[in-house]
């Protein structure tokens, strides 16, 4: 996927998927160590949510900290864009809200849980592309009319949203099943599956860049990088 | 052999040799009872104690005593309570009487608990599928011993009795079980004796020793309307007064009377029973003597006791021996007080279970032992303190081997269930061997020259005929197994040499598809789509390994749905979302990509709205009946619409349900040789009469009263009378008969009509003289006009069978069935322009039908539980009990959704132009559902295998066993059905061909 041709954006991928990877499961450890884990769905934890939402903006400044900031984004009304960018995010949080109570979350009560969910997985697979790309872009991206092929940044938020949503869908597998433990509860495994997804996507990106620029000496590692490049799901 | 492989319904012929083969497996899963045939007799109770002497038969005496077994159908434990039934409560609460918790063990079904308490040992689980058949008891039971020891039983009541113990009774009057409709009357049929048989004669003593009443009302009402149904209460109180009359009774005898109140098994707050869930399982047990009886139990729930106790206490209390297979005790609180007769009973019943051959060197074998020099000890010198230590032992020991034999009372036939399961794996191999041939895109004849004589591939056949016998005869030696199935006796040779010869034709079918099998360039064009489905598929039967998948089996099918919605779903939107991008910026590439517009204009724009509101109606379906094991208790919509100040959208549901089925039906009716209108008129007939029985029956009110009154019966056969006029009158059109009346009713619909087409009238010189017919279209249109007239009788049918809350299931059904064809089709979907994909096409359209008859099944509140099963749709429109109407009708209505499926892929699949093509059709599709089914029972059969001494063996696989059965036999009947329409149309072309064609030509 990744090709080598910009070692810029190459590094810039790198760093940030390693702040992912740092951030994102320190977060999570600190608040099992708190012993807070399984109140990670409620409303009281807002907080995390708070967290990641500055991570991934801080992360977008540095995506964007550089000259291509012109290519995504032309001279623009930055408050307009950022009022437009926020009504835009509202509405992906209730589409969300809506097809996750439309595919078997509770109707008539906790929809606390189901918010948080539906945020968390808005700030995770849509925020950084509209961050980055602004939101007529990410929505030409995201429903696959503009091609992007080309763009590495990009592909990487796009695989990134992609394995996110994988991840809290295989985590409601565990729910039915009969081990009664807290953790079964609604909606911990989805969250916490999305949270590992996009980790995941994460390592996978870092581990890709590092054996990829390791390929040049090692040829035996192109083996691995194709492989890699299986997970892919954005094509 | 590569005509078998080209055979169009090698599916089927595959799937019945499945049948076979699991019925093997069965024979060596569920060992039919086990009972070792000894009969229990007054010289085995023991005469010494450790060489100590003691009368056996004067200790063992219970006095005279006069039983009452009552047992009350469907009586679940916290129904004992003083708010259900006041005056036991009332005894309970003053120690007259004392309450155990009895447990039974699954299968909870009537004629096994009464086998249970009657021969006091532990039933097996095939009892369930004799259930309804009732084969008399022929080991030994309490009936039995009673009746050598000259004491007259008298039963009233569940005439299951009659058929289990023929000839034992001295009076009785038995009352059909099944018909769970009434209520009232069976229970009347019961009381109305009391009052006579209670009564004693004029010596003050009762005119019975033994007498069993069976209560049936209470477990009807549950299977009709649920355990909280507000009928319960009433029927409670009538049974608690029952309980008062004789308990006043038995205080005016001169003997003891005993009165053992108890049911048979509980039920679920759905109403069903059958699982081992605790409200089936846990029983309330009452008993009451007359006299100035005192429970020695401390007040509260009671201690637990096992079912099959009954039993022994009974034997005992009438002077009679434990029945030989028996394996229970004495209920604690009838033990007698005296400390040598009470030890000496003890004693009794733990030499009668030590006698089951039990291993002398487990630990509670040397407790009984000890526990018998104990009480020597105490017979030779009185010691109170040895009495005590003995029977403490005694209490040990006799629990452990109670324990013991309950668990030990199944064997497997390893040999058959193995030799089963492989059968079943080659057969599973040899139908993928035929599916992937039937798969390949276009299949040639064989080269001729190539093709073996006749006779030699019949010597081929009987060699490896001889070979695979040699090698099973071979193999029965060396395992050295003692499984009947090797045996070589008459009846089961033919079953041996039976699977030796399925084995031959598999093997045969299994090599020439290796040898034939070379172009799979089909499998190509599968999309993400296609495999999720076969990937789905594959992956689901190999869930079962966990027992909470099999229990919650809906779950992993309502995953596997959303799933494919949600991928639908995106797919769609991108679909969408780039043609009309494409279209507003840039107009010019739409004209230069007009394969997407050809995409486009075969759904339109309105499949994304319609496919959301379908997502809502399924998710608004999955909470209309909780079902599985963990969430049953949930309230779901079902309850809500049932309550009884709901019940307007109860009825809502039922006109919309009705209404919407009566639309998809007629508009079917196109399909169909609608002349004059009589497929329109007899439809709305048939929906009109379903809607009498609803007001018949009371589910649906109306504005003229007269309806009310009218018989249910008669409604029922009206309705089967108009869809058999139906099919009649239209095969009939199809033979030409009206035509030969002289009154032509098709003059306008001239599309079924046998006519020469013009342009092939010219050059008849070249043809065979039937060729210029149209004798396959007319022949397709009737094969399409058949399914549609099966599918359309189908969903009438099923709507009439269906609880009123459920009835929108099946327009639902259909709905889906329709909206999810269009989506899947690979032309919209596929993003590379397609060429012909038809067979890509075939796979997941068949796939994704068996996956929405699966999940109806479980939306319809299904599970794999026996207790789900709806006995009540199989009385519907029937006054009396028929073995084979009810099991259709109840077969019918829990596997309604897959049936409903499949019919509608059916009729998809006639609804092409060509005959070849739709045959093609119907072999690739028969092939892939067959095969289905065989490969999801081999995989389960290994499952139920590696598990077969888990805890919850008969709990949760084995009643999975016995669905699959029968989907196995329904998926055979499904292609019979197929096949019986396409041999119809052969039959009926060939009557055309006589009468038709003289007249017109």
């Amino acid at each position: 996927m990744f090709s080598l041709n910009h070692q810029l954006e190459l590094k810039k991928i790198a760093v940030s998927s390693l702040i992912t990877c740092i951030y994102l499961p320190s977060i999570v450890t600190v608040i099992s160590y708190k012993g807070i884990l399984y109140s990670i769905g409620k409303s009281s934890s807002f907080y995390v949510l708070v967290l990641i939402f500055i991570a991934e903006l801080l992360k977008s400044f540095y995506l964007n900290s550089n000259v291509q900031t012109k290519k995504y984004k032309g001279n623009r009304n930055r408050a307009g864009d950022i009022v437009k960018a926020f009504v835009f995010l509202l509405g992906v949080i209730f589409c969300f809200f809506v097809g996750i109570i439309l595919f078997g979350a509770p109707v008539l009560e906790s929809h606390d849980e189901t918010l948080m969910l539906s945020t968390l997985l808005t700030l995770l697979t849509v925020f950084p592309l509209i961050a980055l790309t602004g939101v007529e872009a990410s929505m030409q991206l995201l429903f696959g009319v503009k091609n992007f092929s080309r763009d590495t940044v990009i592909e990487m938020l796009v695989n990134n949203a992609l394995l996110t949503v994988c991840g809290a869908w295989l985590g409601a597998v565990v729910i039915p099943l009969d081990w009664n433990t807290p953790w079964q509860q609604w909606p911990i495994p989805c969250y916490l599956g999305a949270i590992g997804g996009y980790v995941f996507s994460n390592v996978l990106s870092v581990v890709k860049i590092t054996m990829m620029s390791a390929a040049n000496k090692y040829p035996v590692l192109n083996f691995f990088v194709s492989v890699l490049n299986k997970f892919n799901l954005s094509k | 052999m590569l005509s078998w492989l080209q055979h169009r319904w090698i599916g089927l012929w595959l799937l019945l040799m499945a049948l076979g083969a699991l019925m093997l497996f069965f024979y060596g899963f569920f060992p039919l009872k086990y009972h070792s045939g000894k009969l229990a007799r007054m010289d085995d109770l023991p005469n010494f104690i450790d060489g100590v002497s003691i009368d056996g038969q004067e200790v063992y005496n219970a006095g005279e005593n006069s039983v009452v077994l009552m047992v009350i159908d469907g009586l679940r434990y916290d129904f004992a309570s003083e708010e259900y039934m006041p005056f036991t409560g009332e005894l309970l609460k003053n120690k007259s009487a004392c309450i155990y918790v009895s447990v039974a063990e699954p299968p909870t079904v009537t004629m096994p608990r009464i086998k249970a308490m009657m021969t006091g040992s532990i039933s097996t689980f095939a009892d369930v599928a004799l259930n309804f058949g009732a084969p008399a008891v022929r080991g030994d039971s309490v009936l039995r011993v009673a009746s050598v020891r000259g004491r007259r039983s008298v039963l009233y009541g569940d005439d299951t009795w009659l058929r289990l113990f023929p000839g034992l009774w001295a009076e009785y009057d038995g009352t059909t079980s099944f018909y769970v409709t009434d209520y009232t009357e069976v229970d009347n049929n019961v009381t109305r004796h009391l009052d006579k048989v209670l009564t004693p004669d004029d010596d003050k003593e009762p005119t019975f020793d033994f007498l069993v009443l069976h209560y049936l009302g209470l477990d009807h009402i549950g299977h009709l309307e649920g355990a909280r149904s507000p009928k319960i209460k009433p029927k409670l109180i009538e049974m608690d007064e029952v309980v008062k009359k004789i308990y006043i009774a038995m205080q005016t005898w001169d003997r003891t009377g005993v009165l053992i109140v108890c049911g048979d098994h509980g039920m679920r707050d759905a109403g069903g029973h059958g699982g081992a869930t605790p409200a089936e399982v846990l029983i309330p047990l009452v008993v009451v003597k007359s006299g100035d009886f005192q429970c020695p139990h401390p007040r509260g729930p009671g201690p637990t006791v096992k079912q099959v106790d009954v039993a022994t206490t009974v034997a005992w209390l009438l002077r009679a021996p434990p029945p030989g297979d028996s394996a229970g005790r004495v209920l604690p609180a009838l033990l007698p007080a005296d400390t040598r007769q009470h030890l000496y009973l003890l004693h009794a019943l733990a030499a009668h279970c030590a006698r089951h051959g039990l291993p002398t060197d487990t630990e509670f074998y040397k407790q009984f032992k000890r526990a018998e020099k104990q009480f020597a000890q105490y017979l030779a010198t009185g010691q109170m303190s040895a009495a005590k230590i003995a029977k403490e032992f005694y209490d040990e020991s006799l629990e452990a081997m109670s324990k013991y034999l309950t668990e030990t009372t199944g064997e497997f036939d390893l040999f058959a269930i193995s030799f089963a399961t492989i059968l079943l794996y080659i057969i599973a191999a040899s139908l993928l061997c035929a599916t992937l041939y039937s798969l390949q895109p276009d299949i040639r004849k064989p080269s001729t020259h190539h093709q073996p004589s006749t006779a030699s591939l019949f010597v081929a056949f009987m060699i490896m005929f001889i070979i695979f016998s040699g090698v099973l005869v071979i193999s029965c030696f060396i395992t050295e197994t003692k499984s009947q199935f090797c045996s070589f006796d008459p009846l089961w040779s033919i079953a041996f040499f039976g699977t030796v010869f399925a084995l031959t034709v598999v093997y045969f079918v299994i090599k020439t598809g290796i040898e034939t099998i070379t172009d799979m360039s089909a499998l190509r064009d599968l999309n993400a789509i296609d495999y999720l489905l076969i990937g789905g598929t594959l992956f689901h039967s190999w869930s079962f390994f966990g027992t909470s998948f099999i229990e919650e089996e809906h779950m992993t099918w309502y995953f596997f749905w959303n799933t494919l919605m949600f991928f639908v779903l995106i797919r769609t939107i991108v679909v969408i979302v780039m043609y009309f991008s494409k279209r507003l910026s840039r107009a010019t590439e739409i004209q230069e990509k007009p394969e997407l517009e050809q995409r486009m204009s075969s759904v339109g724009i309105s499949i994304l709205p319609k496919w959301v509101i379908l997502i809502a109606l399924h998710r608004y379906l999955r909470t209309m009946n909780q079902t599985g094991d963990r969430w049953l208790f949930l309230p779901d919509t079902a309850d809500w619409l049932n309550a009884p100040e709901n019940v307007f959208y109860l009825q809502a549901h039922l006109i919309i349900g009705t209404l919407s089925t009566l639309g998809i039906c007629l508009w079917n009716v196109r399909h169909m040789n609608n002349s004059v209108h009589i497929h329109t008129a007899l439809t709305i007939a048939a929906a009109c009469s379903i809607l009498c029985y609803r007001i018949a029956a009371g589910a649906l009110d109306s504005p003229f009263p007269i309806l009310k009154t009218w018989d249910t019966v008669t409604i029922v056969n009206i309705f089967w009378g108009i869809l058999i006029a139906q099919l009649i009158y239209e095969i009939l059109t199809y033979v030409g008969i009206f035509k030969n009346c002289g009154c032509s009713p098709n003059q306008n619909v001239n599309k079924f009509e046998y006519k020469k087409p013009k342009a092939k009238s010219e050059d008849y010189f070249y043809e065979p003289m039937d060729e210029p017919w149209n004798i396959d279209d007319v022949k397709l249109s009737l094969a399409r006009s058949l399914s549609h007239i099966i599918l359309n009788d189908l969903m009438l049918i099923i709507i009439l069978l269906m609880r009123p809350h459920n009835v929108i299931m099946v327009p639902s059904v259909i709905a889906t069935c329709s909206l999810t064809s269009k989506c899947l089709d690979h032309r919209l979907l596929d993003s590379r322009p397609g060429r012909g994909k038809d067979i890509a096409d075939l796979i997941s359209q068949t796939l994704v039908h068996i996956w929405i008859g699966m999940v109806f099944f479980f939306y319809q509140g299904n599970s794999n539980s026996l207790a789900s099963v709806d006995l009540g749709a199989g009385y519907v429109g029937l006054s009396e009990y028929c073995a084979v109407r009810v099991g259709a009708r109840m077969g019918l209505h829990a596997y309604a959704a897959p049936a409903l499926a499949a019919a509608a892929l059916h009729c998809r699949l006639a609804r092409t132009h060509q005959w070849k093509r739709y045959l093609a059709s119907v072999w690739r599709v028969s092939n892939i559902y067959a095969l289905h089914r065989v490969y999801t029972l081999a995989v389960y059969c290994v499952v139920a295998v590696v598990f077969r001494h888990h805890l919850f063996v008969w709990s949760v696989f084995s009643p999975k066993l016995l669905y699959d059965f029968v989907a196995t036999v329904f998926s055979i009947q499904a292609l019979t059905t197929i096949a019986q329409i396409v041999l119809l149309t052969s039959l009926t072309s060939w009557l055309a061909r006589i009468f038709t064609y003289k007249s017109t030509l």
